[in-house]
């Protein structure tokens, strides 16, 4: 799996352009699935198995989209302004790389002279060093975007990576719609575009494939780190099942499923409250006349910089986890 | 009204926080029952229960959308002293927290504890003086540290524990009266509807998670589509240092709102039938949004008329909230009295590309 993980972190996909690491989704799936369409979003949408008496339709969603930058200005020196593609933050920035998408070219981001060194100043005040000594030597034009450039690091029990937002939940999809064997569910497999920018593929495709029950699977948070901010979620504790995000509520008959299959499958689990942030789920819960949601979390240190941290333990657990829920009828309890 | 106002006593001694609104939605369906002809949950756990319409099939439908949930707490964790760390569910005052009792929701059934703040000196610089925020405030539920560990998970829910009081006769102070006395509008409304004939259906619908997403209102107006709709929530009442021409009197009828989630027409037939009545409102405007369901209700499907009805209230998310009885009633009365007149032919009053009443054509 960590061969699957590396190819899919070490390609580009800024939100709107996911192409290449949907076509690399498709090539992984060929043959593993028993339909594959593209939506007018461009949400990959994978199904396999039939929905039968005791089945239901059910839509697990990972995002293809990473976080970026997309160049704004080029001055008469080649030296490119930029913009942000979701939630990049200014302090895990200056003096990192990025790749353009186009066509393929490395840059540095460099940073004005400032003052107040213990102050991070906006990405206003950044720009993107090409190598180039005047204009006329940049490939590179206004709307063009680009991806952190940092390769994927195998620390052992830990993986390191741009990207892990959410590649980790797109490798793990990949896993379980590959792995399905026997299952009472028409399972559909969405690998989503533009979460990072406001879950907006999400939201088109759970109107489309209209599910009885949606997962998101994506990073959430840990507070296992040096000052860290009170969160009950720590690497290699295993998968957390979330009750709680600052965009949605999980169904709690969800959430008791969810515990109750990886009580079962005898695999480690967390309970999550996130205090900052949002995933697919929320978008499927919002769908139509409304769908019961869940999501798996996989914990990730330092997400949206370009070294995003999680346990490889943690990720083969979460596609046990969702195998075995697969496997067998859904009975959510009462409220 | 006296039953109602014990029912409403009920609603607010009991939980039923956003997401988790269990507890308030099996005390609606059976309270709904007599009064309605069929009652169903929708997919996120709201409660739809209609009373049928004299009127031939197909009927139109008026929807009554009324909040059932309520904000309150999360545990985020047990820290090695026991204590627990909160999340808020929705927007809740921290202000007003320290001191509460609370009941905290456990796995092996409900348990009270206190919410504490730390002293001064074991505070951050920046929180020693004044109100510290959710992040410094803990739980106490009493429990030794390996004991709470053992009863308490991440994600347990707490609720306030404040017992419903009756001020001054009319006056009821509570948590939960946002919205709960709205359901009870909405509960009153289906009394009166009882010795009445109308001849549209309607739809009484107490959502879930309007504290934090309106994907209830949303989802249950995709679901039901009813040709018109009434949102009832609460507003700012007048209370010590709240500025005049930002809150609205007690006792002088609920306000109705104006703004870009009202339909105008709908407000209009609301207000002129208030008029004739003599029922007192209060008009209310807001600029963007009413912060209320209306926000996506309005926009859920292909779009309904929406009108907003508002009960005001003080100390709005605060364990002690208060409102005025007698404007329940009245709001019960305005709705029963719309709902008795809507015939065939009212749709035709609220078309937007005709002329209306007043407006520059």
């Amino acid at each position: 799996m960590k061969d699957i993980i590396r190819q899919l972190v070490e390609a580009i996909g800024p939100s709107g352009y996911e192409g290449e690491v949907r076509a690399l989704v498709q090539k992984m799936l060929k043959g593993h699935v028993d339909s594959m369409k593209v939506d007018a979003l461009g949400n990959l949408i994978a199904r396999k198995g039939k929905k039968g008496v005791d089945g239901l339709t059910i839509m697990l969603s990972a995002h293809l989209d990473e976080i970026g930058i997309i160049a704004t200005h080029i001055d008469d020196n080649g030296f490119v302004r930029f913009t942000s593609i979701g939630g990049v933050l200014p302090r895990n920035t200056a003096g990192g790389r990025v790749r353009f998408l186009k066509t393929g070219q490395v840059g540095v981001i460099g940073l004005e002279a400032h003052k107040n060194t213990s102050s991070v100043p906006g990405l206003d005040k950044m720009y993107i060093d090409l190598g180039a000594s005047r204009r006329a030597g940049v490939k590179v034009s206004v709307g063009d975007v680009a991806a952190f450039d940092r390769p994927f690091e195998d620390l052992g029990g830990r993986l390191v990576a741009k990207a892990m937002d959410d590649r980790i939940g797109v490798a793990i999809l990949v896993e379980v719609m590959k792995g399905l064997k026997a299952t009472p569910h028409e399972v559909v497999g969405v690998f989503s575009t533009q979460e990072e920018v406001g879950i907006r593929g999400a939201t088109t495709a759970a109107y489309g494939v209209d599910p009885d029950l949606g997962i998101a699977l994506d990073v959430t948070l840990t507070g296992d780190t040096p000052n860290a901010d009170t969160m009950a979620v720590a690497l290699g504790n295993g998968p957390a099942i979330k009750v709680k995000d600052s965009g949605m509520i999980s169904d709690p008959r969800v959430v008791a499923w969810m515990e109750a299959g990886a009580r079962k499958a005898r695999l480690p689990f967390q309970r999550e409250v996130l205090s900052g942030g949002t995933t697919d789920a929320r978008s499927i819960q919002m769908a139509r006349a409304g769908v019961p949601v869940g999501c798996l979390s996989i914990p990730c240190r330092y997400v949206h910089s370009p070294s995003e941290m999680v346990d490889y333990g943690d990720v083969q657990n979460s596609v046990k986890l969702l195998l075995a829920l697969l496997a067998r009828p859904v009975k959510l309890g009462g409220r | 009204m006296e039953e109602t106002r014990e029912h409403l006593k009920q609603m607010i001694s009991v939980a039923g926080l956003s997401g988790h609104e269990a507890p308030i939605h099996a005390l609606l369906e059976s309270a709904w029952q007599p009064l309605t002809d069929e009652q169903h949950t929708s997919r996120l756990g709201s409660l739809h229960a209609l009373k049928r319409g004299r009127a031939k099939a197909p009927r139109n439908s008026l929807a009554i959308v009324t909040h059932m949930d309520a904000i309150g707490l999360m545990v985020k964790d047990v820290d090695a002293a026991g204590l627990l760390h909160l999340e808020a569910i929705g927007g809740i005052d921290a202000r007003v927290l320290p001191g509460q009792l609370v009941t905290l929701h456990a796995r092996g059934g409900d348990l009270p504890g206190v919410i504490v703040i730390p002293p001064a000196h074991a505070l951050p610089e920046d929180q020693s003086s004044g109100v510290p925020s959710l992040a410094h405030l803990r739980v106490d539920t009493g429990l030794r540290p390996a004991q709470a560990r053992r009863a308490v998970q991440v994600g347990d829910l707490i609720s306030f524990a404040t017992l419903p009081q009756e001020l001054d006769g009319d006056l009821l102070v509570g948590h939960s009266l946002d919205n709960r006395a709205c359901v009870a509008v909405l509960t009153e409304t289906l009394r009166l509807l009882q010795t009445r004939t109308h001849a549209w259906d309607v739809w009484a619908v107490a959502t879930v998670q309007e504290e934090i997403t309106l994907f209830g209102a949303l989802t249950s107006g995709y679901a039901l589509r009813p040709t018109l709709a009434v949102v009832i929530d609460v507003t700012f009442a007048k209370s010590p240092g709240a500025p005049a021409h930002k809150a609205f009197e007690m006792n002088k009828g609920p306000a109705l709102d104006w703004g870009p989630n009202t339909h105008p027409r709908l407000y209009k037939e609301v207000e002129n039938l208030a008029r004739r009545l003599e029922i007192p409102i209060q008009p209310s405007v807001y600029a963007q949004s009413s912060g209320t369901d209306a926000i996506l209700l309005q926009v859920a499907a292909e779009g309904i008329p929406t009108a907003i009805l508002s009960i005001p209230l003080r100390y709005m998310h605060t364990p002690v909230e208060i409102i005025h009885t007698k404007d329940i009633e009245r709001a019960a009365r305005l709705l029963a009295e719309f709902i008795s007149g809507l015939d065939d032919a009212f749709m035709e009053k609220l078309r937007l590309d005709t002329p209306g009443e007043g407006e520059a054509s």
